[in-house]
C-alpha cells in the first residue's frame, strides 16, 4: 500500500504531461514556413574535384530558397545504381537522384520514377538542345532531366606526339594509323602508357568499349544484335590482346586512374569524356591556354566500319515517386540545370562538361563554351553519339562482354573460344 | 540423487592425475575426469534462460536462410515490377550447366585451402623460430609480426593491388632493378597468376593468427615433457617433429578449420584488388553471387548459388563441431 501511493502519483503524472502535450500540438497553429528537407543522392559531392563546387551550388540554393533545405547523400558513381534499386524495393528512395547511362534506364525498370512530362513546360523544352530529352524516355515517358552532356573523345597529348616524332596537329584518324602512333611512343617514350583504356568488368567500361566495338562492326548485345560469335567482334578481340602483347594499355584501370597519370604527362592518347579537361587542370593547374597548346580531342580512330562512334556519358536527373516533395525536387532540379550559379560553378567550372541548354542565360558563361575543346566536341565528336541498348539485358551482357575483353587481353586463349563463350553467356 | 561411487583408484580419489601423464596425452588436466552435473529438478528456468538468444538467432540466420532457401526454387529479379514465381528447380538446372559456376567452385577451393596451407605452415615455421626466445627483443619481434592481422582487409587488398601494379608498381620495380626480370610482370592481369597474386596477400594477412594460436599452443606444452625429451637427446628436428606437434595438433586443426570457413566467404580482398577478374580468374563464389544478385538482381539464382554455398559450409562446421567433440 504506502509503495503504491507513489507509484499511482507517477502514472497520474505522466498521463497528465500527455494529455497536455496532445492539446498543445492540436491547438498550435501549422508553421507553413517551416523549410522542407529533400534528399538528394549523388556522386559529385563524393568526389573531391567535384565536392566544394556542389556543395557551394547547393549552398546558394538553399540561399535563394529558403523554404527547401537540401540533404546531400554521397554515393560513389560505382554503387548508386545499386543502392537506389534498393532502396526503392526498400521503401525509402531518395527524393532527387543524380544518375547516368545504363543506370538511369536500369532505375527507371523498377517503375519508381516520377514522370516528367507534366513538369517541363514549352518554355523549359524550348531551352534546351533539340532533342535532348528524347534519349530519356522509358515506354514513352520522360523519367529523367539531362543535368550535364559529357561525351567521350579521343584525346591526344601533343607534346608527346612531338617526341616521339609525330604531327601534333594530326592525330591519328584510322586504327592503322593509331596502331602506329602507338608504336612510335612505345619505341621512344617507354615509362608512358601510349592509350588510356578502361578494361575493368562494369557497366560503364561496356559502355565505354561500346563505341570500339562499334567501329569494328560488332554489336553483341541490343535489338538487331549479332551476337559475340561473329567475325566483328573476333576482329575487335583481336585487336584488344594485340594492344595488350604490345604493351600499348595497361589493363585493369578504371579510367578514373588513367586521369592523373594523364594530367602528368604519362599517358599519351586517352579514350575519355570532356570533363577529363576539368579533372587534369584541378591536378596540374595547367592555365587554360597552355592546357589547348598540350592537350587535343577529337573523334574516335575508324575501324573496319569506316564510321566514327561516341558515347554520351552525362548525367541526368530523376525524381522519385514516392518522394513527398516532388515540387521542391523539381525547383532544385531546375536550379541545377538553368541557374547561372550551377553553370558557373559546376556543370562549367568543377564538372567541366556541358550543359543541355540551347543558349545560356549569362554573356559571360556562354564565352566559356567557346575554347578548341567545347568546338572540338560540338562541331565533330557529339555528331557521332550512339546510344548503346541500355537496359538489364545490357547490365547483364556487359559482365560476360567484358570478362570475355579481359580474357583476350591478359590470356592466350584462343579468341574463337572466348566469342564463344561470351555468346553462351549471353545467350543464357 | 544417491551420490555415484568412483572405482577405488580413480583420480578423484588420489587427486588429479600429474600434469605429466595428462599432458602426454594432448589434454589439459582440467579436462581428466570431469563430469557433466546434470540439472537439479526445480531449476527448469535454467534452460529458458537461452530463448532470448534463440530468438534473435532465429530472427538474424535463421530467417535469411530459409527465405533465401524460398528465393531459390523462384525466378525473381528486383528490376522487373512482376512479383517472384515458382520455378521450381530450374535454378538448380541452371546451375549445374554454368561453366562460371563451376569454375568459382574451383578458385573458391584454390584459394581457400592453399591460403590456409600456406599461412597455416608459415605461421608454425614462425612460431617454433620464436618459441625459444623470451628476450624484450623478441617481443617487439613478435608485435611486429601480429601486424599484418591488424590491418583492415580493405587496406591490405588497395596496399598489395598498387604493390601489383604493372607500370609503377614496387614489386615490378624491385624486380627490374634486380635484374630478375626483364619487362614488368602484369601480377593482377594476368589470368594465370592473378589468383596466386591474390592468395599471397591473403597469406599474409592471415598467417599473424596461425603464429599467434601456435605460439599459445607451444607456451602450453609442460616443462616436464621436453625436459624428459631432452633427457633422452631429443633435439632440433626430433624435438618438433615427435614432441612439439603432437600438441599443436588440435589448435592447427580446429584453427585451420575456422580460417577455412572465414576465407571460404572472403569478398573483401578479392573484390578490392581484381573484381573477380581479369576474365573469370580470381571469380570465387562469393564474388559471383555478388554479381548475380547485385549488378544482374537476379536474387533467385543468386540464392540458388547461396544455398549450395550454404551447404558446403555447413559440412565443414559439421567437421569442425566433430573434431571439438573428439578432443
Amino acid at each position: 500500500m504506502l509503495l503504491r501511493k507513489p507509484f499511482e502519483s507517477m502514472v497520474a503524472r505522466a498521463a497528465a504531461l500527455a494529455v497536455a502535450l496532445g492539446l498543445s500540438a492540436l491547438g498550435a497553429p501549422a508553421n507553413a514556413a517551416e523549410p522542407v528537407e529533400i534528399t538528394f543522392a549523388n556522386w559529385a559531392a563524393a568526389e573531391g574535384t567535384t565536392r566544394p563546387a556542389i556543395e557551394q551550388v547547393i549552398k546558394e540554393f538553399e540561399a535563394a530558397h529558403p523554404d527547401i533545405k537540401i540533404k546531400s547523400e554521397a554515393i560513389s558513381f560505382t554503387e548508386i545504381a545499386r543502392q537506389l534499386v534498393l532502396r526503392v524495393r526498400s521503401g525509402n528512395p531518395p527524393d532527387v537522384s543524380e544518375v547516368a547511362g545504363n543506370d538511369t534506364i536500369l532505375v527507371a525498370q523498377t517503375g519508381k520514377l516520377e514522370p516528367l512530362d507534366a513538369y517541363v513546360t514549352a518554355d523549359v523544352k524550348g531551352a534546351l538542345k533539340p532533342g535532348v530529352l528524347d534519349q530519356f524516355r522509358v515506354k514513352n515517358q520522360l523519367i529523367a532531366f539531362p543535368w550535364v552532356q559529357a561525351p567521350a573523345g579521343f584525346w591526344y597529348n601533343k607534346a608527346l606526339m612531338q617526341k616521339a616524332g609525330l604531327d601534333p596537329e594530326n592525330p591519328p584518324k584510322t586504327i592503322d594509323a593509331l596502331m602506329s602512333a602507338l608504336a612510335a611512343i612505345k619505341r621512344t617514350q617507354p615509362g608512358v602508357i601510349p592509350l588510356g583504356l578502361d578494361t575493368t568488368n562494369r557497366t560503364f567500361s561496356m559502355q565505354s568499349n561500346w563505341p570500339w566495338m562499334q567501329t569494328f562492326g560488332a554489336s553483341p548485345i541490343g535489338e538487331g544484335a549479332k551476337g559475340a560469335d561473329t567475325p566483328q567482334m573476333k576482329a575487335y578481340l583481336t585487336w584488344m590482346r594485340e594492344l595488350a602483347q604490345k604493351g600499348y594499355i595497361d589493363p585493369g584501370r578504371k579510367i578514373g586512374e588513367f586521369r592523373p597519370l594523364a594530367a602528368q604527362d604519362k599517358v599519351a592518347f586517352i579514350w575519355d569524356q570532356v570533363l577529363l579537361q576539368g579533372v587534369m587542370q584541378s591536378a596540374n593547374k595547367m592555365p587554360d591556354a597552355e592546357f589547348y597548346k598540350h592537350w587535343g580531342v577529337t573523334t574516335l580512330p575508324t575501324g573496319p566500319s569506316g564510321k566514327s562512334y561516341t558515347f554520351e556519358g552525362g548525367h541526368q536527373l530523376v525524381i522519385f515517386a514516392d518522394s513527398k516533395h516532388k515540387k521542391a525536387a523539381w525547383t532544385f532540379i531546375q536550379y541545377l540545370v538553368t541557374s547561372p550559379a550551377a553553370l558557373r560553378e559546376y556543370t562549367l567550372g568543377a564538372g567541366a562538361s556541358l550543359p543541355p541548354l540551347a543558349k545560356l542565360p549569362d554573356p559571360e558563361l556562354a564565352r566559356k563554351l567557346d575554347t578548341p575543346v567545347i568546338n572540338a566536341f560540338s562541331s565533330h565528336i557529339i555528331p557521332t553519339i550512339s546510344r548503346p541498348p541500355f537496359g538489364p539485358a545490357f547490365t547483364s551482357g556487359a559482365t560476360a562482354v567484358m570478362a570475355g575483353v579481359q580474357q583476350a587481353v591478359t590470356g592466350t586463349e584462343p579468341i574463337d573460344a572466348i566469342a564463344k563463350s561470351i555468346q553462351q553467356q549471353l545467350g543464357r | 540423487m544417491p551420490e555415484r561411487r568412483r572405482a577405488a583408484g580413480s583420480w578423484q580419489k588420489r587427486g588429479p592425475p600429474s600434469g605429466g601423464r595428462a599432458a602426454a596425452r594432448g589434454r589439459s588436466p582440467a579436462f581428466e575426469g570431469k563430469r557433466r552435473v546434470a540439472p537439479k529438478p526445480g531449476e527448469p528456468f535454467l534452460d529458458w534462460m537461452v530463448l532470448p538468444t534463440v530468438g534473435v538467432l532465429a530472427v538474424v540466420v535463421g530467417y535469411p536462410v530459409v527465405y533465401a532457401l524460398v528465393l531459390s526454387g523462384q525466378h525473381f529479379n528486383f528490376l522487373e515490377p512482376d512479383p517472384p514465381r515458382f520455378v521450381g528447380a530450374a535454378n538448380y538446372v541452371q546451375l549445374l550447366t554454368d561453366p562460371i559456376f563451376w569454375q568459382a567452385l574451383a578458385n573458391t577451393a584454390i584459394y581457400t585451402f592453399g591460403s590456409v596451407a600456406v599461412a597455416a605452415l608459415l605461421g608454425l615455421a614462425l612460431a617454433l623460430l620464436v618459441d625459444n626466445y623470451a628476450s624484450p627483443r623478441m617481443r617487439v619481434v613478435r608485435a611486429l609480426l601480429l601486424t599484418p592481422w591488424a590491418v583492415p582487409f580493405v587496406v591490405t587488398a588497395f596496399l598489395f593491388r598498387y604493390m601489383y601494379l604493372q607500370n609503377g608498381g614496387v614489386i615490378n620495380a624491385l624486380l627490374l632493378d634486380a635484374g630478375i626480370i626483364r619487362a614488368p610482370i602484369a601480377w593482377l592481369n594476368n589470368a594465370a597468376i592473378a589468383l596466386p597474386a591474390v592468395m599471397v596477400a591473403n597469406v599474409w594477412a592471415m598467417t599473424p593468427f596461425f603464429f599467434l594460436l601456435l605460439s599459445a599452443a607451444l607456451a602450453g606444452i609442460p616443462n616436464e615433457v621436453l625436459e624428459s625429451a631432452r633427457v633422452d637427446r631429443a633435439r632440433g628436428w626430433s624435438m618438433v617433429w615427435h614432441v612439439k606437434l603432437p600438441f599443436l595438433r588440435n589448435g592447427l586443426l580446429v584453427g585451420s578449420l575456422l580460417v577455412v570457413i572465414n576465407n571460404f566467404n572472403d569478398f573483401g580482398k578479392i573484390w578490392a584488388t581484381t573484381q573477380g577478374g581479369p576474365g573469370y580468374a580470381t571469380t570465387t563464389l562469393v564474388v559471383y553471387v555478388y554479381r548475380l544478385a547485385f549488378e544482374n538482381f537476379d536474387f533467385g539464382y543468386a540464392s540458388a548459388m547461396g544455398a549450395v554455398w550454404f551447404v558446403l559450409l555447413m559440412g565443414f562446421a559439421l567437421a569442425y563441431l566433430r573434431t571439438l567433440q573428439t578432443r
